[in-house]
């Protein structure tokens, strides 16, 4: 542990609530309702925002003094009774903050009583996730919410049938050994998921992805803005989850989601840590093939044969990289271990919070550190890879930065960056080492 | 351990509304979507700003780690301000109390950063838990050569605005005046208070005070040196600029100081000319004054000169401003000065008498947005059509799914718009947003329809 201090020099932690965000803002039709002060959701919206240069909607339960006095039971009650009636949602996803996890808040007698009283909302699907902010970071908070999410939705039963359009129909009736489960970390940008959509049609699968920000957060101009969620994962699909020919889970974090699934409906549930680099890109493609019983297709080999002749091009640039990485943990590690595999030297490895610090391992070992830890130990390095509050380092120690992880917003088009698969891969490294030169 | 409200005198606070505005500063209602913020954030929107001391946040990471170094204000030498330093308040914190923590958060930061003075932060969940902030902070001062200054501020106390007055008593009580700082007044010398550099802001308006002898002392608090801020009181005049919510400030300055204050601001041609003779004349000196006259005419006909070719650009345009506070009013004369129209103005944090200023300067058609939420500021897009939106950067992204142009005036910015200097800049950018060849492409039907193609 780095934590002889006692406090956080420039953070690279986010909050809980905000990874809570953005797994409920890849899933269509949803009202995102943070419990906590207004604060709260008013920092997660520029933050957001800021990144990906899109709305971000997300209402409050707007706590004051008197709630924390008397607790706030009443106002998520209310919270969620005005936000149905007014925005009229498919489904509306609580999240609660610090402030309601230190009073103790329970959500779930909370949503038990609303319902007795307005039995109107009973069809209405209420998810909760529990995100106090003194409990991890980004990360974290995404996990619980996806998890949260597979939970409460999957199988969920649509009450009235006029939900139901022809395509879903369709949907409903394609062949369900076709049909895989993705569950993607909040270490992948919407154009990764994007990335990682068409891979497993290039095998003929067609995926459910949970949550999907590749159709909701990927920047488009046909979005009509609203205070609900629009793209992203379908209600409908939620309820298409328990057939799966199987789950893949993408990110360490996304670990206990799938198994969720796993252990729910006996899907097959298959893990990966990183989508970048060969060896991971190798394990994935691999796992595709034999789950869908095809060769690997022409396109993807070739894709892999030019990322081998980068490699072998660029061999001698990229073994003589020294990097300081500071990064929520998946994305560490994926960055990182694609690096170490091609002969980089990674000087300085330091993780958002303790998530996966035990079971995710780099030639050196993965600290917890913020940024200012980071500005005492990369001296020595060539390159820094942080998101973009690491320019403060970066500019004290004249070093390069390549911009990652979340926020990222004094650089253009970061959401749609694609650095997972064989291409993916290539197109990192070609970004790592133009910025160093 | 809370604040105490009483002693703020929030009973004559700006929230009643008054006949004819809208209900202003109103409670958010749970689930509503308001989309405001909280008194932390208010507090610290005025006293971040200060450049060379260290702001330490005590709360969990929801509080600092979203929200540190996201402002636009300038410095001009120390970047300490913009670092993010907080104790982030974890599990067992919650449970054994984080006083003890905080204590060596701030004794470890007296260390590493050398700052001239420690702000630290209650947020809601260390009041919550019951830390006495005070107290550790009192301590820790006992330890160290340099103010360690307590901010009563968690979010849960209301809105923006709250946060903002706490800010100002902060100031008051435990900076303006304090350490071995002389008395006598410095004569022609003012504090811009409410003002943030945002962007740079005030180094457009420096050199007009420079050039007719009037020394800054301080904004307060943009680009703000700690010891600039300790003699505040030595200056001749307050001049507010934005935020009403210091007015307390202000006010307390006056009685103890005996610092008359107006009001004024560095937003167009006009509200700059017109605050530069307010201040001149309020200075008491005829002499600054017959030459502040001259020179604001000289600046007036420059500036109109530059901005020519852009109010071509320009006139006639309808606008939608939704932006918050003075600069709800502000903004309106602006824009009348490049002759937009204002279809309808938003007054988020704004007070009534904000309220009543920018109806007076509007056209009486113009419409008062009074659903400041994302669902309201869309429907009154849908409804209106404008040629341009103005507004903070919250919306930013949502105006640009309505295709229309939009130009950011809020702390998000990248460029100076006070003063004379600044109108140019605003006009340039302004002109350059509406003549992007990008909204036309954004509005063309693609693919055209069968019929269309078939008449072409």
């Amino acid at each position: 542990m780095t934590h002889s201090r006692h406090y956080q020099g420039n953070p690279q932690k986010n909050s809980p609530a905000l990874g809570a965000t953005l797994a409920y803002l890849g899933v269509n039709g949803l009202l995102a309702l943070l419990h906590g002060s207004q604060g709260c959701s008013s920092f997660i919206r520029l933050q957001l925002s800021r990144h990906y240069k899109e709305p971000i909607p997300l209402n409050s339960t707007a706590l004051l003094e008197d709630s924390v006095i008397f607790g706030g039971w009443e106002h998520l009650k209310k919270g969620i009774s005005v936000a149905a009636d007014k925005y009229k949602p498919q489904i509306i996803g609580v999240m609660s903050s610090g402030l309601t996890e230190t009073y103790g808040d329970d959500m779930v007698s909370a949503l038990a009583s609303l319902r007795l009283e307005r039995p109107d909302l009973n069809n209405m699907p209420v998810v909760l996730a529990s995100t106090p902010d003194y409990i991890g970071s980004m990360q974290e908070g995404y996990q619980r919410t996806v998890e949260a999410l597979v939970t409460t939705l999957a199988g969920h039963q649509i009450k009235t049938a006029g939900q139901f359009d022809a395509q879903s129909i369709a949907n409903s009736n394609e062949d369900p050994a076709l049909t895989i489960a993705l569950l993607p970390g909040c270490h992948l940008t919407p154009g990764d998921v994007d990335e990682l959509k068409e891979l497993l049609m290039e095998f003929g699968f067609k995926p459910i992805t949970v949550p999907d920000l590749s159709i909701s957060l990927d920047g488009h101009a046909e979005l009509e803005a609203a205070p609900v969620v629009q793209g992203g994962t379908l209600l409908e699909d939620f309820q298409r989850l328990p057939k799966c020919r199987a789950c893949l889970s993408f990110g360490l974090s996304m670990e206990k989601a799938g198994d969720i699934l796993k252990n729910t409906y006996q899907i097959p549930h298959f893990n990966f840590p990183s989508l970048t680099g060969l060896t991971a890109t190798d394990t994935f493609i691999l796992t595709l093939a034999k789950l869908s019983g095809r060769a690997v297709p022409e396109r993807i080999l070739r894709q892999r044969s030019r990322l081998l002749d980068t490699l072998a091009d660029f061999h001698d640039r990229l073994g003589g990289l020294k990097i300081a990485v500071a990064l929520e943990m998946d994305l560490l590690y994926s960055l990182a271990s694609s690096l170490v595999e091609v002969g980089a030297e990674i000087t300085v490895a330091l993780a958002a919070s303790q998530a996966g610090i035990h079971r995710l391992s780099l030639p050196i070992s993965i600290e917890v550190g913020d940024l200012e830890t980071l500005e005492e130990r990369a001296g020595q390095s060539t390159l820094i890879i942080a998101n973009s509050n690491g320019r403060q380092a970066a500019g004290l120690l004249k070093l390069p930065h390549l911009r990652a992880g979340l926020p990222v917003f004094d650089r253009a088009g970061y959401p749609q960056k694609r650095w997972i698969g064989y291409e993916g891969t290539q197109q990192f490294l070609f970004d790592t080492l133009n910025s160093v030169s | 351990m809370f604040t105490n409200l009483t002693k703020l005198d929030l009973k004559d606070k700006p929230c009643l509304s008054e006949a004819g505005s809208p209900k202003l500063c109103m409670r958010a209602l749970p689930g509503e979507g308001a989309e405001r913020s909280c008194a932390y954030d208010g507090a610290r929107v005025v006293l971040m700003p200060i450049t060379d001391v260290a702001h330490l946040v005590h709360g969990p990471i929801a509080c600092a780690g979203n929200s540190w170094d996201n402002r636009g204000a300038r410095s001009s030498g120390s970047q300490l301000f913009r670092r993010g330093l907080t104790t982030d308040i974890m599990e067992n914190d919650v449970i054994y109390g984080g006083e003890k923590k905080l204590k060596a958060a701030i004794l470890e930061i007296a260390t590493r950063h050398d700052p001239k003075a420690i702000f630290v932060y209650a947020t809601c969940v260390s009041s919550l838990i019951g830390d006495d902030v005070n107290k550790v902070c009192l301590e820790a001062e006992k330890e160290l050569t340099i103010p360690v200054i307590p901010v009563n501020c968690p979010g849960f106390l209301g809105d923006k605005n709250i946060g903002n007055r706490i800010a100002g008593e902060v100031l008051f009580e435990r900076v303006i005046g304090s350490g071995e700082v002389l008395q006598e007044k410095i004569p022609r010398s003012i504090n811009l208070i409410g003002e943030y550099n945002i962007a740079g802001d005030i180094w457009g308006i420096i050199p007009d005070l420079n050039h007719l002898g009037i020394t800054l002392q301080t904004a307060i608090t943009g680009d703000a040196k700690f010891d600039d801020l300790r003699s505040a009181h030595r200056a001749s005049l307050n001049v507010l600029i934005c935020s009403k919510s210091l007015t307390n400030l202000v006010r307390k300055m006056e009685i103890q100081y005996g610092i008359p204050f107006i009001e004024g601001s560095f937003y167009g041609i006009h509200d700059t000319s017109e605050t530069l003779v307010k201040i001149a004349t309020a200075l008491n000196d005829p002499d600054l004054l017959a030459r502040t006259l001259v020179y604001v005419k000289k600046r007036e006909d420059e500036t109109r000169k530059v901005i020519a070719g852009y109010k071509k650009v320009l006139e006639n345009k309808q606008a939608i401003l939704f932006t918050g506070g003075v600069k709800t009013w502000s903004m309106v004369s602006t824009l009348a000065e490049l002759g937009i129209n204002i279809l309808a103005g938003g007054t988020q944090n704004s007070t009534p008498e904000d309220f009543q200023r920018m109806k007076a300067l509007m056209d009486p058609t113009a419409q008062i947005i009074e659903d400041t939420s994302s669902a309201g500021f869309l429907k009154i897009i849908a409804e209106k059509k404008p040629d341009l939106i103005v507004a903070g950067g919250k919306t930013k992204y949502l105006a640009h799914k309505t295709r229309t142009p939009f130009l950011d005036i809020n702390h998000g910015r990248k460029l100076p718009y006070a003063g004379y200097d600044g109108m140019i800049q605003f006009a340039e950018t302004l002109s350059r947003t509406v003549l992007s060849p990008v909204w036309g492409h954004l509005r063309r039907e693609f693919p055209l329809k069968e019929s269309e193609q078939d008449d072409s």
